[in-house]
């Protein structure tokens, strides 16, 4: 299975968006320079059924875009969280995946003390697991 | 007028994997006409077979979301900046 490397400091603050946010579904970016996540960016979920479903705030995801193109970053992961079901892509995550290049990373608080954190390709409907490589950087 | 477009990574396919490309029009989708020409594909990318802008695509003019102020038809001015956001959604 291909490898994702996810410093820890980024899997703690995505889990505890999904924490702060929950029972909504929360997201987000982690960025970096091609294919290396370094920070954690977090967006507004402005989807009118944010229990079920996720839609990025757009003014955000441009101030975020804005400074990964001064930095010469990219979005290496767009994450986002399942409150009530496994870390595994949904139909809907998969229909409306449109990055062939992002690491799809999901959030799984089905069991709240124990949240789960795997990571994604989604190519044209088709879903590829990436083991996650839990990686301790000082930063 | 001579404007620069950003371009996403899902769209640098169309662009040679170029972050930014310079296009130009007196209003935003003449800018994309303008890019079809010369990086074909691009168009399709962001707009629908009726003309509009696609659902999952936002466009920002500068620091303005385009649905809010005259969608394609908004005008350009020398040295704007058209940012293209695909939508992040899912359920």
């Amino acid at each position: 299975m291909p490898e994702f490397r996810l410093p820890d400091a980024l899997a703690r603050g995505m889990i505890e968006h999904a924490q702060q946010e929950y029972p909504k579904e929360c997201c987000g970016f982690l960025v970096g320079p091609t294919g290396d996540a370094r920070e954690q960016v977090r967006l507004t979920n402005i989807d009118p059924d944010p229990v079920m479903r996720y839609e990025a705030d757009a003014k955000e995801m441009k101030r975020a875009y804005d400074q990964l193109y001064d930095r010469d970053w990219d979005v290496v992961s767009i994450y986002h969280s399942h409150t009530h079901t496994p870390a595994y892509p949904s139909p809907t995550d998969v229909k409306l995946a449109r990055d062939p290049n992002a690491v799809y990373v999901l959030v799984s608080l089905q069991d709240r003390g124990h949240p789960d954190v795997r990571a994604f390709r989604i190519l044209e409907g088709r879903i590829e697991e990436l083991s996650v490589v839990a990686e301790e950087r000082a930063s | 007028m001579a404007v620069e477009v950003r371009v996403p990574t899902i769209l640098r396919k169309y662009t040679s994997g170029a972050k930014a490309v310079e296009g130009s029009g007196a209003t935003v989708r003449e800018v994309i006409e303008d890019l079809e020409r010369t990086h074909p594909g691009v168009r399709g990318a962001v707009v629908t077979s009726d003309g509009d802008l696609h659902r999952f695509i936002n466009m920002y003019l500068n620091d303005e979301d385009i649905r809010f102020i005259g969608s394609l038809e908004t005008p350009v001015s020398d040295g704007d900046v058209i940012s293209i956001l695909p939508a992040v959604a899912g359920g």
